[in-house]
């Protein structure tokens, strides 16, 4: 009898030591919360509206994928470098924060199918006489740190060989130093620049054209090895096209030709 | 033991890039410790004027650098001189911050040091024919540099760990910039900025020790 | 009398940074402080040697930007440890232990400005050692490190600006939220550094005095 019970305590504690890791999706059902990470100054993806509310694209989108869970959907503001540390260091359950798929960031975190594409337009200073992508050449440019078009045009930068690249810790700081005439260009979703320019909060600054840039392609992310959660945000994404919802969402805060979500020629 | 799995090589391959950045925020360190040592030495003298306006702006340079955050101040250089069009590269704005903060602290420390520094030696200088100035300048100055000195040095080890405050004004070329861009590209986190917390510990012990050695050279007696 | 944009809505979100700022800086400085007067009298009666690795340790907190050890201690006890810790609480642990590294060395400086002769004097009569530490060593050591304690808390106001990077929305990161609605910089900047001018100045000011006050006699 002796044995059998220090066996079955031994069991226990071992069961009590290594609990059946339950996954990240059962973690965030039994919670009933969803956090989800994402930017809010970088419209009309995430904003604050009057009272200082989040707003946007991607917050209805969290909202969305909390509402499919079942859940309550948490906003956590996460500026645009902090993003990944926020998910990896616990803070967020899933990251929906326009954040582009490359391989680089693939080897840390896991990312879903993309959910939404940019194309990259390049907003100038009216006083700096830059027309077009190549007028850049030698100017001071920024954007903001850490993004796909951050890092793009820091290469172009280096390519040219003359101009100054600044990458900023947020968009509106981007946006801020273009009208002050800190910088001449920019390079930034489109989306993004023509949202700024509308709201009039810069004056003296204007969208001038497409920037040759690849298309944006942003995923949903969460845990490199939480395989059950990005089989769900997969079919979360495609159900939301499938249903309409993401044309309606587009319609909503960005308004005109929907993007297509996917690429001629492969699988995926 | 962790449920996490290092990628030290990944961010050891990165590390030339990082020592590159290292010697730019040496570079920022340095220069805003000389300018803020002449500052500070102006301030003192405004100080110690007697003109009204003049010690009045010591006094307001003074107040605002201690009593508001480095970083608001570094913000402030770049956005709040923004507003007025005045336009500062990131170098610049992170230099001119770190400055302002630096001689504000060393002109509080100037100050403290003066006290120790007998008004007797002055008047004896003085009534040896020497003016005002000439006092102050041989008299004064080196004593007050000497008792000052390690003050200046914990100024300076906070002048290096000021420049990671760099990025919010657009900096990416001192050690932390590097370190940020590196992490949006690869997203190692924590082996980055450990190695970043490396290289910040030893420059700051290669400081305070090579400070050290210097004092112990200029003002044995 | 400014044309403004602001609406009390944006000064209710502005006032809740600030108490953010408020709230972190009070728990970290009691926290920093307590582990700090522990961390110093061991220091003390441990001596250079003997203490040589809680000094190491302690000197890592003075010699890092604080940037960094927010971020390198928020990625390790979420990725690493795995804790479920809020971004409040990875702050308050990190300037604790920030504010305690600094205040080891004022307690430490406290207790040494006590001349020995005065403690031998007091262990002679009969005092024990725990006697000696609260009636003759506290008091005198207090005159000596009160303001350069009030320096240290203020200090750790000003930087507790920097938990913006653990997702803690306090004074400054409210007011770069509003920049970004509303485009008024300098005007937000003004109100943001006015209020920790506001809270610092006369504490300073109070610091000073007390130097001087104690000093004199």
């Amino acid at each position: 009898m002796k044995p059998t019970f220090a066996i079955s305590l031994l069991a226990a504690a071992a069961a009590f030591a290594a609990p059946s890791h339950a996954d990240k999706l059962d973690d965030i059902i039994a919670s009933g919360t969803l956090r989800c990470a994402v930017v809010l100054d970088f419209p009309p993806m995430g904003m604050r509206d009057e009272s200082n509310t989040p707003v946007g694209f991607d917050v209805d989108y969290c909202n969305d994928l909390a509402a499919a869970l079942g859940v309550k959907a948490e906003i956590v503001e996460t500026p645009f470098p902090e993003r990944i540390p926020a998910l990896m260091s616990g803070r967020v359950d899933v990251g929906v924060a326009s954040t582009s798929d490359t391989l680089e960031r693939a080897k840390t975190v896991g990312m879903s199918i993309p959910y939404f594409a940019f194309e990259m337009a390049v907003t100038a200073n009216d006083k700096s006489g830059i027309a077009s992508f190549e007028d850049m050449k030698g100017k001071t440019v920024g954007a903001t740190a850490g993004t796909f078009e951050a890092i793009a045009l820091e290469k172009q930068v280096k390519e040219w060989g003359e101009g100054t690249f600044r990458p900023y810790q947020t968009q509106a700081d981007v946006f801020l130093a273009l009208s002050q005439g800190q910088l001449d260009a920019t390079v930034s979703t489109s989306t993004v620049a023509q949202s700024n320019v509308k709201t009039g909060n810069f004056p003296g600054i204007s969208v001038v054209g497409k920037a040759p840039f690849d298309i944006d392609y942003v995923a949903l992310f969460t845990n490199r090895e939480e395989y059950g959660l990005i089989n769900y945000l997969n079919l979360f994404v495609n159900q939301q096209v499938r249903t309409g919802r993401y044309a309606e969402l587009y319609e909503k805060w960005v308004g005109g030709d929907l993007p297509s979500l996917t690429v001629d020629g492969v699988h995926r | 033991m962790f449920n996490y799995t290092f990628q030290w090589k990944q961010a050891m391959a990165r590390l030339p890039q990082m020592l590159d950045g290292a010697v730019v925020t040496m570079q920022v360190a340095i220069l805003s410790m000389v300018l803020g040592i002449l500052l500070a030495i102006i301030l003192t003298m405004f100080r110690l004027s007697g003109i009204r306006i003049l010690s009045a702006v010591a006094k307001t340079w003074v107040e605002i650098a201690r009593n508001t955050p480095a970083l608001f101040q570094i913000y402030m250089a770049h956005f709040g001189l923004g507003s007025f069009g005045l336009h500062l590269s990131p170098f610049l704005s992170i230099l001119i911050g770190i400055t302002f903060n630096n001689a504000g602290y060393l002109t509080e420390n100037f100050r403290g040091a003066l006290k120790a520094i007998p008004d007797t030696q002055t008047r004896a200088a003085r009534s040896l024919g020497m003016g005002a100035a000439g006092a102050f300048r041989h008299v004064v100055l080196p004593q007050m540099l000497r008792i000052s000195f390690l003050p200046m040095t914990n100024q300076m080890v906070w002048a290096i760990l000021m420049t990671s405050l760099g990025v919010t004004v657009g900096m990416n070329t001192d050690l932390y910039g590097v370190t940020q861009d590196l992490n949006a590209l690869t997203f190692r986190t924590f082996e980055l900025f450990a190695l970043a917390a490396v290289i910040f510990y030893a420059i700051t012990k290669i400081v305070t020790l090579g400070a050290r050695l210097i004092a112990a050279r200029l003002f044995r007696y | 009398m400014f044309d403004t944009a602001l609406t009390t809505a944006d000064f209710v979100f502005l006032a809740k940074g600030a108490g953010m700022t408020i709230v972190v800086t009070i728990i970290s400085v009691i926290a920093g402080t307590v582990l700090g007067i522990v961390f110093g009298v061991i220091r003390y009666q441990l001596g250079a040697i003997w203490a040589a690795p809680l000094i190491f340790v302690l000197d890592i907190f003075r010699s890092i930007p604080l940037l960094i050890q927010l971020v390198l201690a928020n990625a390790f006890m979420g990725t690493i440890l795995r804790l479920n810790m809020s971004g409040f609480t990875v702050a308050c642990i990190v300037l604790s232990m920030y504010t305690a590294a600094y205040c080891a060395e004022i307690v430490r400086g406290g207790i040494e400005a006590v001349p020995a002769t005065t403690r031998r004097a007091a262990r002679s009569l009969g005092m024990s050692w725990g006697q000696d530490m609260r009636e003759i060593v506290l008091p005198l050591a207090t005159r000596v490190a009160l303001p350069s304690w009030i320096g240290l808390a203020l200090g750790v106001m000003k930087d507790s600006a920097l938990v913006y990077v653990v997702q803690v929305t306090e004074l400054l990161r409210s007011t770069q939220i509003l920049i970004t609605r509303l485009q008024e910089p300098l005007l937000l900047l003004m109100i943001c550094g006015a209020f920790y001018f506001v809270i610092s100045f006369p504490l300073a000011r109070f610091g000073g005095y007390l130097e001087k006050r104690w000093s004199n006699d």
